[in-house]
């Protein structure tokens, strides 16, 4: 099984590099390969099991844009065919239809999804989210600059239950597309919710490996899942 | 600015809000800050400010540097305002210019010497306009507040003034960088032995050349972003200091710097690199500012030893230490730990990384454990970690994700435990890292620790390399 780590060496913000660390514990046997932003992608000539991107920096984020671009027809005909993938934090808005500045100009994204982003550098938005993925909890932390606005026919990933989804509106947080997983969850998302992260080894072939550390990371699920029940 | 009718009565009632906390006999700290600049927005660009204005900025380091700045001055004898007793955002700046004015507001003293925050730079430094300002290092901190680094660089790169003369980081290429165009000079500390050719880091910040964006080349790293690199492609090189430690004796408790291109002894505080780097940097900025060297030297013995950061005391042959790991913020805590494992002997190590305001009142975030090198305390050295406080569970897993044997940890959500989970015997220190947040009650469990380690019979004390 092959795993593909975009750009890790920019794409690695608030903790998200800890996801990849986790499936590695999982996944010994799997092959995982980094990507440099000035690589070409693995994607583009293989098909790789599982993509990740993690959080970046506003200008990284106009860089990956246009270093994916050429590759747009590529990742679509990926998402359709089930590749699964893993995006976190602003790594979502990527495939988005645009990007707002403050000012109004925009960022063109690569249009794979209908959604776009709206930035606002000098409110930074933290929270706590809980909510659920398929009927079970799952937990996360919030801290972006934007805004995601969802179009008509966007499968949000996890159901708000406390906190704020995509947009405050929004009654969902992430985005699901086939087994494209985009989430604004930090975390790490993988280490925070045991049962998303079977769901992801499941989808990825991998029924029968058990999660690293399986007790210990449902020991640490119970207590953080009551934290937030409380303190919420 | 000019001064305005409700500059004035923002003035008024900040110096009526302080003297009424002398009345009340408590400190003014923010408070008549607050003041001023709730009822004046723009209070700072009207208030009238010292002929000579110091600023010391950067992620991590900037109140020991300016603590120490401050001693150094008072001991040459300078009179100065500072905020060292307040907050370095606007607020705390606003309060201490307030409490060292006139009824008019105009300055009491020539000088004055601000920490300052560097997410706070939109509000202060364009009115404040610091004729020196000392940048020590830019590092990932609070995600929440400072979100990356990139963000925090546009800031200071916004708004420092055309006219402020910057000391920067030569080491740190984040920091070297900033403000190219401003009049500058560098402090750097010459490769050591313990610097190596790779990073040893989860985090570093700096992968291209800043100039052409091509593939760097390490002359050698230090940790994380910090140390010396130049681009084969574009011939763009790390910047030379004019201020630079070439060697430090830790046993002599001196460091060889030259100053300006004069090689000299200077007396060292503390050996730490971080600590070097601080007393290098409030070297080259009082040079900055005009002290000649004899005067640094002489002003740099009489700095106290002690260290808030990191303190020692031996009891019954073992060394018991309290040493400050400041959660969410992945690169002081990272420092910590590396300090932990270097630590000379068998190590018992206590973690309370929990900021207690932020777990009383919310669900403290996790995501900075995983940016954090808890690799460090996988070390043969390091016989047991008991973790204590509200995050437990997490720390605990970030643990076994570090390779730690489970077997070697203790934890539990009940800091009143820590103690009792904690083994004394056959080990040669018991090391306690700890939030800022929560001192007083580290304080407490080192003194439990210290009341069971003089409780064990006397070790002889194993002569190790300092
Ligand atoms: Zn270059």
């Amino acid at each position: 099984m092959k795993i593909e780590i975009l750009f890790p060496e920019f794409c690695n913000l608030f903790g998200d590099s800890g996801n990849v660390r986790y499936l590695r514990k999982c996944l010994p046997q799997a092959e995982f390969v980094e990507t440099p932003l000035d690589g070409v992608p693995l994607f583009a000539e293989d098909a790789p099991a599982l993509i990740c991107m993690s959080p970046m920096s506003e200008r990284i984020q106009e860089k990956v844009i246009e270093k994916l671009r050429p590759y747009r027809s590529r990742l679509r005909a990926l998402i359709d065919g089930g590749t699964a993938f893993l995006f976190t934090g602003n790594a979502v808005e990527v495939l988005g239809e645009y990007i707002e500045n403050e000012d109004g100009s925009r960022l063109e994204g690569l249009g794979l999804l209908p959604l776009s982003a709206k930035r606002d550098m000098m409110h930074r938005h933290n929270s706590l989210f809980l909510g659920s993925f398929e009927g079970t909890p799952v937990m996360g932390y919030k801290s972006q600059f934007t805004t995601t606005y969802p179009g008509e026919g966007v499968r949000g990933l996890f159901q708000v239950e406390r906190g704020v989804g995509l947009n405050k509106k929004c009654p969902f947080e992430g985005v699901r597309d086939h087994n494209f997983f985009g989430t604004y969850l930090l975390g790490p998302v993988l280490l925070l919710n045991p049962d998303f992260t079977r769901a992801l080894l499941d989808i990825l072939g991998a029924q029968n490996v058990p999660l690293a550390f399986e007790e210990d990371l449902r020991g640490a699920y119970a207590q953080r899942l009551k934290d937030f029940r409380e303190k919420m | 600015m000019r001064k305005n009718l409700r500059f004035y009565l923002a003035l008024l009632c900040a110096k009526g809000t302080a003297a009424g906390l002398r009345l009340l006999g408590r400190k003014a700290t923010n408070m008549p800050g607050s003041c001023a600049i709730r009822l004046c927005p723009d209070f700072l660009g009207r208030m009238p400010r010292p002929t000579r204005v110091i600023g010391v900025t950067g992620t991590n380091g900037k109140t020991s540097t300016s603590n120490m700045v401050e001693d150094m001055l008072a001991s040459c004898g300078y009179d100065f305002i500072c905020n060292g007793n307040g907050s370095n955002v606007d607020t705390g700046v606003a309060a201490a210019l307030i409490n060292h004015s006139t009824l008019l507001g105009k300055p009491k003293k020539d000088l004055a010497v601000f920490e300052l925050d560097e997410r706070s730079a939109p509000r202060i430094l364009p009115y404040l306009r610091p004729d020196i300002l000392l940048i020590t290092n830019i590092f990932r901190d609070s995600y929440k507040r400072n979100a990356h680094v990139e963000f925090i660089l546009d800031i200071l790169n916004r708004y420092i003034p055309d006219s402020t003369r910057l000391i920067l980081n030569a080491d740190d290429l984040l920091c070297a960088g900033i403000r190219p165009e401003n009049p500058r000079v560098y402090f750097g500390i010459d490769r050591q032995p313990d610097d190596g050719d790779t990073c040893r880091n989860i985090v570093q910040d700096v992968r291209v050349c800043p100039q052409c964006g091509g593939k760097l080349t390490w002359d050698f790293v230090r940790y994380h972003h910090i140390g010396r690199a130049h681009c084969p492609a574009c011939g763009f090189a790390s910047p030379s200091p004019k201020y630079r430690v070439i060697f430090t004796d830790p046993a002599r408790r001196t460091m060889r710097v030259e100053l300006a291109g004069v090689e000299r002894e200077l007396p060292l505080p503390n050996s730490s690199t971080i600590n070097v780097y601080n007393s290098l940097a409030a070297v080259a900025l009082l040079s900055e500012f005009g002290l000649p060297a004899e005067k640094l030297a002489a002003a740099m013995d009489k700095l106290a030893v002690s260290e808030t950061r990191f303190n020692e005391e031996k009891v019954n042959g073992r060394s018991l230490v309290m040493h400050l790991a400041k959660g969410q913020n992945p690169i002081a805590c990272s420092r910590a730990f590396e300090n932990a494992r270097d630590y000379p002997g068998k190590k018992s190590v206590l973690l309370f990384l929990d900021d207690f305001y932020d777990a009383t009142h919310s669900v403290e975030s996790t995501p900075w454990l995983y940016d954090t090198d808890f690799e460090f305390l996988n070390d043969e050295n390091i016989a047991s970690i008991t973790v204590a406080g509200a995050r437990h569970w997490d720390v605990f897993l970030r643990l076994l994700m570090a390779g730690v044997p489970r077997e070697k940890i203790a934890h539990s959500g009940d800091t009143g435990r820590a103690v009792e989970l904690t083994p004394t015997d056959g080990v040669d220190t018991v090391f306690i890292l700890y939030d800022v947040f929560n001192i007083r009650f580290a304080n407490g469990v080192r003194d439990q620790i210290r009341e069971r380690l003089k409780a064990l019979p006397p070790k002889e004390e194993t002569a190790h390399e300092d």
